[in-house]
């Protein structure tokens, strides 16, 4: 037998808790993405301590350390970037809307939305039913 | 994160490292905060709702797992145990995947050594049981069993690193806490006993088999197995710690050891994997093998009949949710029926509570020897700071 890779999902599935399964998922994903925070953290971490033995670093240093107003400000550019970024799929929805004009064109569309919508509605008045 | 101590042990990045010192805190947190916030909530929203609708308390596991399940706080805490329960294994996978090559050549150096004193007997042709070949138990992707290469031995290395994540420091240093606090339990405690031949059954990677031969040195340690890819590495494992020990693959229903040849019988964490029918099997062989005058003992959860309805919840939530499928149907049978209708004799049945020697310490340990705690306590067999250990068994 040659070397395969080893597998990596899990025969039968996973179970799920939440009554939509995109919650667990969704959750899924945050605590990976906080476990590369972490990472990134531990990381950082050695890196500050290695400068230190060798003496590029002072102990605390980079707690005390203040940035000179031109990088604050590139800083603070790059900062919003990245929030807009971060939000982007938002951001999208917004850019469609102020782009769809109430002409007749859109008039299909907001009544299969508002379609949908009564089914889901319904849907819900269901499940409290129960 | 608990690094392993022994020659196996895998070459990790520092980011690798972070990962799993992330995925143990994180499965800390669950089992012990989280754990405890579901009991507060239980005992302040869900029991008293029980009692309400009901007029009267929950009866078993069951009922507090059915009154629970809509509780968002429940929700939380299963979501993020499977997560992290998948994450163990993931943060493994990346640096086993990159040191298989090097893994496989150093077990076979060690295998091979010239001072190696134990043995590995593999079955060319061994059917695996179904139980094991076709599910992925604690959500382990390919299971103990998986072979992705020829002499594979990548699933032992997966169990013993992940578990090394998973226990957060509670198996001991050398994820061997079973082993030590049991077998130096029993060595206190009966004196007199002197095992020629120790056999462990469902021995996987042999890191509780191990501790017998420490504690009895004199004696001759097997440990038994269905999955190869974990006895090659069990194998190198125990040379890599200078230990003798004698793996085989064999199916623990259908021992291939003479009638009367062993003085200790033991297994651990391993009842709860098997089907009813073949648990029943299973102890029929364990009578047979073992000499008049021996012991079986098997480490396990502790049964349902001696705990409290929301501590047997508490512990079938893997059966329902880590593909532990044989697990509550095992914790729903008594054990000392389990080992009458084996033929052992009912006044000779046993059970001890044993505190974790590596979260107690020595000095109540072996306080225990004399005087074991009850088997109802929420630290009974699950996996939290004060953790003890359940096992049962009979006298032959």
């Amino acid at each position: 037998m040659s070397r395969q890779p080893m597998r990596r999902t899990i025969r039968g599935g996973r179970p799920y808790f939440f009554d939509d399964p995109a919650i667990d998922k969704v959750l899924n994903m945050v605590v990976v993405l906080a476990s590369e925070v972490w990472t990134l953290r531990e990381r950082l971490m050695a890196m500050e301590a290695i400068q230190v033995t060798r003496g590029g670093l002072k102990a605390g240093e980079i707690d005390r350390f203040e940035f000179k107003p031109e990088d604050e400000a590139n800083l603070s550019a790059q900062r919003k970037e990245y929030i807009d970024s971060l939000f982007r799929v938002l951001a999208e929805q917004v850019d469609e809307a102020r782009r769809s004009k109430p002409a007749p064109s859109a008039a299909p569309a907001k009544a299969q939305r508002s379609k949908a919508l009564k089914s889901k509605a319904n849907k819900a008045t269901a499940r409290k039913k129960k | 994160m608990l690094e392993l101590k022994h020659d196996l042990r895998l070459a990790k990045t520092r980011d690798e490292k972070a990962r799993m010192n992330f995925v143990s805190g994180l499965r800390a947190h669950v089992l012990n905060d989280l754990a405890s916030g579901m009991r507060s909530v239980y005992d302040a929203k869900v029991e008293p709702q029980f009692r309400r609708e009901q007029k009267r308390v929950p009866k078993d596991g069951p009922e507090v797992h059915k009154a629970i399940k809509g509780n968002d706080y429940f929700k939380f805490y299963s979501t993020l145990r499977v997560t992290a329960q998948d994450m163990v294994w993931q943060s493994v996978i990346p640096p086993l995947e990159r040191n298989r090559p090097e893994l496989k050549q150093k077990a076979a150096k060690l295998a091979g050594k010239s001072k190696a004193r134990g043995t590995l007997r593999l079955q060319p042709n061994f059917e695996v049981p179904r139980y094991v070949s076709a599910i992925d138990v604690h959500l382990m992707a390919g299971n103990y069993d998986g072979e992705y290469e020829k002499d594979d031995l990548a699933a032992g290395s997966l169990y013993d690193n992940g578990l090394a994540v998973f226990s957060f420091g509670l198996m001991g240093q050398n994820l061997d806490d079973i082993g030590q606090s049991i077998a130096g339990f029993i060595r206190l405690k009966y004196p007199n006993l002197q095992p020629k031949k120790i056999l462990d059954l469902g021995c996987t990677i042999g890191h509780n088999t191990g501790s017998w031969k420490d504690h009895f040195p004199e004696a001759e340690v097997h440990g038994i197995d269905v999955a190869a890819p974990c006895l090659r590495y069990a194998h190198a494992r125990a040379e890599a710690q200078d230990r003798t020990v004698h793996f085989h693959q064999m199916n623990a229903e259908k021992l291939d050891f003479p009638d009367a040849s062993f003085d200790v019988v033991f297994s651990s964490m391993f009842l709860h994997e098997v089907p009813k029918k073949s648990i029943a099997k299973i102890m029929n062989e364990a009578y047979r093998v073992l000499k008049p005058g021996g012991l079986m003992l098997h480490m396990e959860l502790p049964p349902n009949s001696q705990l409290s309805a929301y501590d047997a919840f508490y512990l079938d939530w893997d059966s329902a949710y880590n593909n532990e499928p044989f697990y509550k149907p095992f914790r729903d049978l008594r054990p000392e029926d389990l080992c009458q209708k084996a033929g052992f004799d009912p006044k000779k049945y046993v059970q001890f509570v044993i505190p974790s020697v590596g979260w107690y310490g020595e000095k109540v340990w072996r306080e225990a020897a004399t005087r074991p705690p009850e088997v109802d306590s929420d630290k009974t067999g699950r996996l939290t700071d004060g953790i003890l250990w359940y096992c049962f068994g009979a006298w032959k």
